[in-house]
């Protein structure tokens, strides 16, 4: 073998996997291809991609095709294609006297039909079609750990959202806090069996209020913004409540009375949404874990919901915080201590003859 | 203020922002040729863009252009050959509306055939449509839409006797125009919020009964001098503007009434809101 032979060989040698890569790679996206057409354009009977012409094809006058064709290049058809044709580079065109059983497609290309028959429909695409569908149904590829830190990070920055609107609660609904979370201490049973039938009326009532606005003529267009208030409403009443729970469980465990009382409350409220932030942690952090998860995950869902249950009911109650402060309001006259005492008659009373017993009167 | 009002801003134009990110926009051309001349029902769907449909002589059933988000919405053509039906459109995946950014919405262009009897049924959401049905052969047309700046057009005499038209549109800006050459028997129109004007000029070639009901809102007719008109009013605090109409016991009508070689019978229903009839006069 002589030195160029030898260095023609070598070259060849060093080419051919390159070249074997670069085809398979091309098969693989052609595949790809045909899929995303079959699913997106919902096209049966596609062929493999070792049958796809990789240029121009032709279909002479005078041929019957039985099967789809598919071809990366122009399609002409002079004969007959009982399937579809399918360019996925160029133009497709039905010459007179040819024709198309299924449906002509071109992508990135047109379809010219003018002078032959398509039975099926003629379409062209800038682009094959994409498919989401898939990326839907990956599964979690997190490890343990990784799903542990977010449910983590889930609870931490929900803790955060609660802290937040319970500060602004403290600011701007401070008095009816109070009266909610007095409710609770006044009326614990009827408050929770008040928030159980709150609770089961809720999807009820909001029926109601759209039959309502739905009799008058003009309320139906107030129904959506009927919608909105009344899920504002309701949400309103259980954060409230909730957040009279939490102050008041914290309040058995914050206590500083050197503190002012607006500081005090604030302690309380943060201590209880911390029990409640610890319960959903533990849960959280038991994530690596699913049976110890979903055990502790339903005690604090339990105790949450116990806790949404109990607020909500005295929310209803105290009329979101106001019933009390409006019954100060209305009895400012001075009270009379002895009130609530039997009071006679302005017209006397009548007295009545004392029965007397047969043998007391014989005694007598 | 300032901040305050720099705030708002980027929290409205975020979302669409992201949205307009989001999209992947396809475009795609969907035709069929015609086999035969037989009446075809046709349906067709579409969420929220531009809208044009229009004849063609061109030998196609259809040839619809569309440009939609793929990520939102997939292309809805569907044909019956045994039933004559066909489904036309933009189906949404549920992910909203198939217009996702303000400055690129989605546009369908569809071209129907003027030869072919067609019963035709449109479903608009969001849309801005131009709907120009003149020269067609339509047999019955039936127009739904939510919130539409709407035209309808009948820019030459529809061929067929049209059975019936209907429009129902919701928060709307509708208008239709030359309606005397939809060839209708009976033109049934009914709106929720928004203006609606109807132009009843064109080549008439026989009564037409119009029974309109408005909830909140605006409904204007223009009437050509040569058509007798005569109106059944139902309103609920609702204004009427009806300058050259004469009330008798049974109605409001035109002086042209019984000389008229064409009438139109009007009932409207119209409740908080106002109607307003321009009669012509020579």
């Amino acid at each position: 073998m002589s030195a160029r032979l030898r260095t023609r060989v070598a070259a060849v040698l060093s080419f051919l996997p390159g070249a074997l890569i670069a085809q398979a790679a091309s098969s693989a996206d052609l595949s790809r291809d045909l899929d995303r057409l079959a699913q997106g354009e919902r096209i049966t009977g596609l062929p493999p991609a070792s049958q796809v012409t990789d240029g121009p094809r032709s279909i002479a006058a005078s041929t019957v095709e039985t099967r789809t064709i598919v071809a990366r290049g122009p399609i002409d058809i002079f004969g007959r294609v009982d399937g579809s044709v399918i360019s996925l580079k160029g133009d497709v065109t039905v010459h007179a006297g040819g024709s198309v059983g299924g449906d002509a497609i071109s992508v990135g290309g047109r379809v010219n039909a003018d002078s032959g028959k398509v039975l099926g429909e003629i379409r062209t695409m800038s682009s094959l079609p994409t498919v989401f569908g898939a990326n839907a149904v990956v599964a979690d590829t997190r490890t343990s750990a990784q799903r542990t830190m977010d449910a983590a990070k889930l609870v931490c920055g929900t803790f955060a959202m609660v802290l937040v609107i319970a500060l602004g609660v403290l600011l701007f609904a401070g008095p009816n806090l109070d009266e909610v979370a007095a409710t609770i201490e006044s009326q614990f049973v009827k408050a929770f069996w008040y928030g159980v039938v709150g609770q089961l009326v809720a999807l009820p009532g909001l029926l109601v209020v759209i039959v309502a606005l739905a009799l008058s003529i003009i309320g139906i267009l107030l129904i959506p913004f009927g919608i909105v208030a009344y899920a504002i409403a309701a949400a309103g009443l259980a954060t409230l409540g909730f957040l009279a729970v939490t102050r008041l469980i914290g309040g058995a465990v914050w206590r500083d009375a050197t503190a002012s009382a607006r500081s005090r409350t604030l302690g309380a409220l943060a201590a209880g949404i911390a029990i409640f932030f610890v319960l959903w942690m533990v849960a959280a952090l038991f994530t690596w874990a699913p049976l110890a998860a979903t055990v502790v995950r339903a005690a604090a869902l339990a105790a949450t919901w116990a806790a949404l249950t109990l607020g909500l009911g005295a929310a209803i109650l105290s009329r979101a915080g106001t019933h009390r402060r409006i019954a100060g309001a209305t009895a400012g006259r001075p009270v009379e201590l002895a009130a609530w005492q039997t009071p006679t008659p302005v017209a006397g009373v009548v007295a009545a003859r004392r029965t007397v017993g047969v043998g007391a009167r014989e005694a007598r | 203020m300032r901040a305050l009002r720099a705030a708002a801003l980027l929290a409205l134009t975020l979302p669409a922002a992201a949205r307009a990110q989001d999209a992947r926009w396809r475009n795609v051309d969907i035709s069929r040729q015609l086999r035969d001349t037989s009446a075809q029902r046709i349906r067709v769907q579409y969420a929220a863009g531009r809208v044009d449909v229009r004849g063609t002589s061109d030998p196609l059933l259809y040839a619809m252009h569309l440009r939609y988000d793929e990520r939102r919405a997939v292309p809805l053509h569907r044909h019956d050959a045994a039933q004559r039906m066909t489904t036309l459109g933009v189906e949404s995946l549920g992910k909203g509306a198939s217009r996702s950014s303000g400055s690129e919405p989605g546009e369908l262009r569809l071209t129907l055939p003027r030869a072919i009897p067609l019963d035709l049924d449109l479903e608009f959401g969001g849309t801005q449509s131009v709907l120009d049905f003149g020269d067609m052969s339509l047999q019955s047309l039936r127009l739904e839409s939510a919130a539409t700046d709407a035209t309808l057009l009948f820019s030459r005499p529809n061929r067929l006797r049209m059975r019936e038209l209907e429009i129902n549109v919701g928060a709307a800006d509708f208008a239709a125009r030359q309606l005397g050459n939809a060839n209708a028997d009976q033109i049934r129109i009914r709106g929720g919020v928004g203006g609606v004007d109807l132009d009843f000029s064109g080549a008439w070639t026989h009564d037409v009964t119009v029974t309109t009901r408005l909830v909140l809102g605006k409904l204007t007719l223009h009437i050509p001098s040569d058509v007798g008109l005569k109106v059944d009013l139902h309103r609920v605090a609702a204004g009427f503007e009806h300058t050259g109409l004469v009330k008798r016991d049974d109605g409001w009508y035109s002086p042209n009434f019984e000389s008229a070689p064409y009438k139109l019978r009007l009932r409207a229903e119209t409740l908080f809101g106002q109607l307003e009839i321009q009669h012509a006069t020579r």
